[in-house]
């Protein structure tokens, strides 16, 4: 299939996330403190079944109460229904998915997403358990923070977590970027509120940036989507005023990342 | 047969028993006198039984009894029995004398070595042999591996490094077919080293009336030793990988005690382990574990320590050559789905310079993600449709593809890939594999080394968790070893996390061996977890978790422990271990002495494995100082695409056997052997007399077996063998001790009878 084509499936999928969920959509209001367990999971159960792929969502302290859940659950719900359509061999739960970062579980999941790091306050039981989780081989995309102190305030969390790391431009031609989707333009993914207007920085972050961390053996393993927001583009899709180009560009960056986080 | 059986033999029956066997029995009666004491006897009888007076029917019927034994022992002597024997005209016959002149001959068994027992019989002042050389036309010959006309025996060096008693015989029994030949004595302790089988030339010999004299040297049995009987190891194998060894330690009055048994490789020591031997006389087998570190053709070096005592010591190693091979081997893995378990594998294999895991991954219908490929042609068609093209792999992975994925052709030619490439296959658990993935009533259900679930829907969802752990057998294999120890290893196993499995699989087929097997609450019995068997000329392995990659990521496990790398590394190279090229070749004896010829065989096949007959074979043989030479190859003609040459390393050291093939211009491909030319310690090993070897080739020549204790009558009875030329010769029998003892005691029982009951 080409890549043309598989853009358009991206259209549709897109359609038919909001066709298909609506009442799992409507879930996930009425959160109570940071990390209740009923909070974690709205319906207070363990999924019963077993896929390869969960879609989970890092639940970490941060400087407010809410840092972790933004868009949450709403937009690992779309997104998931999304790439359940677009990677049809792949078996991946339609749930959201949270876990903390201080529970060995974590290490269950070797996709990780974090969101609104900026504002990110980790504990140490956290630093220590997201260093020992991104050292076994797990693989983490943080996203939505915008502008240079939140960047700042990242840079010095991930450098409690690994020291001494070497935070880089991705190169365009990065595996990661054709890993499913040969990804040539690169958007700056605004909210769903500057959407609207028109607008897509936020902050002082005008000009978007993915970036990487690598092990030392050369292997990504932290995604940085920095003055971008594919979260919202998640969340938001079915918004006739949200445009289509950055909705599909956030979809297709997230099966990529997905993909090469399964295979590299 | 005890010594004083033989005499007591002789003075009853006046010759010894050797001339029973050989004579042929005659007996020349006088009528008149057994007819006249046939009517006496019959007097006898009727004399008894009319007999008046005190006696009953029953002392009546004894005494009849007694005197008519008498009588007819008198008969047979009248009779003139007699022995007729052939017997060798002196100084009209030859007499072949071969002694062995192998190194066995050295031992010391009792203080003295073979050789110089043999001296005592042979040497040149030996009565024994002045003996022979005064009746027969003596011919002396030596041998170890080949016979050879020996002007004295003072001339032997005890240096041969191969004995083979069937070359030995064929070579004097040859040299001497032209002049009549009495027999041929063969003085040797009986170990036969040699490929040559004894057993084809004994009728011969027999056929020919060649009587074979067979005297034996040395314990039969030796008090104390330890011998390293056999060491396997693979021929060949990828650098860096983990090798087993399997050793059989046999001993002799060392029950019970421990020994260690070193591995050397130039001189480093590789690997200590301490062997505890069985009751006394039994053999010990040993795994030994290895790692084949620096390329090229080495040398191991399996030795124990001699132990006090032992009357050898040159048997307690062994020098193993191996060609440790440094390449990159290329697995081809076809994974249908995303999964972490590609990721993990892929990183987990990806410091490994010898192995090269090209995959092919499906994300979506008809999209594949390649990797690790070598350019861009490589799978741009996807799955491999050719036999060309698949089979330039040595090893295939499936993980989670259904078998709808793969055309008719596309199954039959993966259960190809493993029965005639010789390629490994390794399937992976997951919710597309094995039953589950519609393999039942495909050509890979029988590759499988498992049997799937009978009675189950496959199309049902199965998910179970399970502890993980070595069967006895995967105790001590290569690939489950996780640590340095059997003992450690176990420890290691016990501590890992559980895993989950998709596929219940409690059986493996007739001939398959399970090395790890996993048990659970949702499982039904122990899972089959890792199995694998022989299919035609490759193998086939199930590894039926789907996240093995958790021994890596789980909370568990420290970040620098190797379980999770080690075990996908040692998995990979043993699934690529043995898996031959387009072109391979053997050698017949990769250790051997200068002067020993070598035959090299190499099979040839094109890129599609089929044997090739027709093509141009040439070995490249480089010899110690560097120099090659052109050697070609010919097709051997019993078999499709064997090609066959024999060379006869002349000097010590190391040679490369380098075979190229091609046809119509086109090279077909290369593989390399070694022969390593060395003094062999091949003489040393089995080597207690052979009694029962050399007494069947006595008996089945009409010869006989001595000892250095019996060998003195060899003299006379080479006389009665049979050979050469000879003459009939009778020896009467009627005035053997035997008879006259007999005639008397029944004369005697009769009086004495007579005598009390009143009758005298």
């Amino acid at each position: 299939m080409t890549t043309a084509l598989l853009r358009v499936s991206v259209g549709s999928a897109l359609i038919a996330v909001l066709l298909q969920r609506p009442e799992a959509v409507a879930q996930g209001s009425g959160q109570a403190s940071q990390f209740d367990r009923r909070y974690l999971r709205p319906d207070g159960t363990a999924p019963d079944e077993h896929p390869e792929f969960y879609f989970t969502r890092a639940a970490y302290t941060g400087y407010w109460s809410r840092n972790w859940a933004i868009d949450y659950p709403k937009a690992d719900r779309q997104l998931m229904t999304g790439v359940r359509r677009l990677l049809t061999h792949l078996d991946a739960s339609p749930d959201e998915h949270p876990v903390r970062l201080d529970d060995p579980d974590l290490n269950r999941f070797p996709f990780l997403y974090a969101v609104e790091v900026g504002r990110m306050a980790l504990t140490e039981p956290e630093v220590a358990g997201l260093r020992r989780y991104l050292q076994a081989g797990g693989f983490l995309v943080v996203d939505d923070f915008w502008g240079t102190r939140e960047w700042a305030n990242f840079e010095s969390e991930i450098r409690q977590v690994l020291p001494g790391c070497t935070i880089v431009d991705l190169p365009r031609d990065h595996p990661v970027f054709s890993a499913f989707y040969d990804i040539k333009e690169f958007y700056q993914v605004p909210n769903v509120g500057n959407a609207q207007t028109g607008r897509t920085w936020e902050k002082d972050g005008f000009v978007p940036y993915y970036r990487g961390i690598f092990d030392d053996k050369g292997r990504l393993i932290v995604a940085i989507n920095h003055n971008t927001d594919l979260g919202d583009a998640w969340e938001w899709a079915e918004v006739p005023e949200y445009p289509l180009k950055y909705s599909t560009f956030a979809y297709e960056m997230a099966v990529n990342l997905i993909v090469y986080s399964m295979s590299h | 047969m005890a010594s004083w059986i033989e005499p007591a033999f002789e003075f009853l029956f006046k010759y010894r028993p050797f001339l029973f066997q050989k004579g042929r029995f005659v007996m020349a009666p006088p009528w008149p006198a057994a007819i006249v004491l046939l009517v006496g006897a019959v007097a006898v009888v009727i004399s008894y039984r009319k007999a008046r007076g005190g006696s009953g029917p029953g002392p009546r019927l004894t005494l009849a009894v007694l005197r008519t034994a008498a009588l007819a022992l008198v008969l047979f002597c009248l009779c003139r029995p007699a022995l007729v024997l052939s017997t060798v005209v002196p100084q009209q016959s030859f007499l072949g004398v071969l002694v062995d002149d192998s190194q066995s001959m050295r031992i010391a068994d009792d203080g003295e070595t073979r050789g110089q027992v043999a001296a005592r019989s042979f040497g040149p002042e030996a009565p024994l042999l002045r003996a022979l050389a005064d009746r027969y036309k003596l011919r002396l010959f030596r041998f170890s591996e080949t016979a050879e006309r020996l002007p004295s025996t003072t001339e032997l060096t005890f240096d041969g490094g191969r004995t083979s008693l069937a070359h030995a015989l064929e070579r004097a029994s040859q040299e001497l077919s032209s002049v009549p030949l009495a027999g041929l004595v063969l003085v040797t302790d009986g170990a036969d080293n040699a490929d040559a089988d004894v057993a084809d030339l004994l009728p011969r010999l027999r056929a020919r009336a060649v009587p074979v004299f067979t005297v034996g040297l040395g314990r039969e049995r030796f008090a104390k030793d330890v011998e390293l009987t056999r060491v396997d190891v693979p021929a060949s194998v990828l650098k860096g990988t983990s090798v087993t060894a399997e050793v059989r330690v046999a001993q002799r009055g060392l029950g019970g005690q421990k020994v260690q048994l070193q591995v050397e490789d130039a001189g480093r020591v590789l690997q200590t382990q301490e062997v505890t031997l069985p009751a006394d006389g039994e053999s010990a087998a040993a795994r030994v574990h290895l790692t084949a570190s620096e390329a090229g053709p080495r040398t191991f070096r399996f030795r124990i320590a001699p132990q006090p005592g032992e009357p050898i010591a040159e048997n307690n190693q062994q020098d193993v050559p191996i060609e440790v091979v440094d390449r990159r081997e290329k697995i081809l893995y076809l994974e249908g789905e995303p999964r972490f378990e590609l990721k993990f594998l892929r990183r987990a294999v990806a410091d490994d310079k010898n192995l090269q895991v090209v995959c092919l991954q499906r994300t979506s219908q008809n999209k594949f993600l390649r990797l690790d490929v070598d350019d861009a042609d490589e799978l741009a068609g996807g799955f491999p449709k050719t036999r060309e093209e698949l089979f330039k792999y040595r090893g295939l992975i499936l993980g989670s593809v259904e078998a709808g994925f793969f055309t008719g052709d596309q199954l039959r030619m993966i259960a190809e890939f493993v029965s005639q490439r010789g390629g490994g296959l390794l399937t992976l658990g997951g919710r597309h594999s094995f039953a589950e993935g519609g393999y039942g009533p495909t050509p890979l259900a029988e590759v499988l080394p498992v049997v799937f679930e009978e009675g189950r829907d496959p199309k049902q969802p199965f998910f179970a968790e399970m502890k993980v752990e070595p069967t006895p057998f995967g105790m001590t294999h290569g690939v489950t070893q996780l640590a340095a120890t059997e003992e450690k290893s176990a420890e290691r196993w016990k501590s890992l996390p559980p895993l989950s499995t998709l596929n219940p699989i409690r059986r493996t087929k007739p001939g398959a061996v399970s090395l790890l097997l996993g048990r659970g609450e949702g499982l039904p019995g122990a899972q089959v977890v890792l199995a694998y068997q022989r299919y035609g000329a490759g193998k086939a392995l199930a590894f039926t978790t789907d996240d093995s990659w958790l021994w890596q990521m789980h909370a568990d496990i420290p970040l620098e422990d190797m379980t999770h790398e080690n075990l996908w590394r040692q998995l990979l190279r043993w699934l690529v271990s043995g898996v031959p090229g387009p072109v391979t070749v053997s050698v017949s004896s990769p250790r051997t002495a200068p002067g020993s010829a070598v035959t090299i065989l190499a099979t040839v096949t094109d890129a599609t494995y089929l044997k090739v007959n027709d093509a141009q074979v040439v070995a490249h043989v480089k010899d110690p100082s560097g120099a090659e030479r052109a050697l070609p190859l010919e097709w051997t003609v019993g078999k499709d695409g064997e090609y066959g040459a024999r060379f006869t390393p002349p000097d010590k050291g190391a040679y490369e056997v380098r075979v190229e093939a091609a046809r119509a211009g086109q090279t077909l491909g290369r593989e390399t052997a070694q022969v390593q030319a060395a003094d062999l310690a091949t003489e040393y090993f089995g080597a207690e007399m052979r009694r029962p070897l050399l007494e069947r080739i006595a008996e089945e020549t009409g010869g006989r077996f001595y000892t250095p204790q019996t060998v003195s009558a060899l003299a006379e009875d080479v006389k009665y063998g049979g050979g050469g030329a000879t003459v009939q010769e009778t020896k009467p029998l009627w005035d053997m001790p035997a008879l006259f003892l007999a005639i008397v005691a029944l004369v005697s029982v009769e009086w004495a009878y007579r005598k009390s009951r009143g009758l005298a």
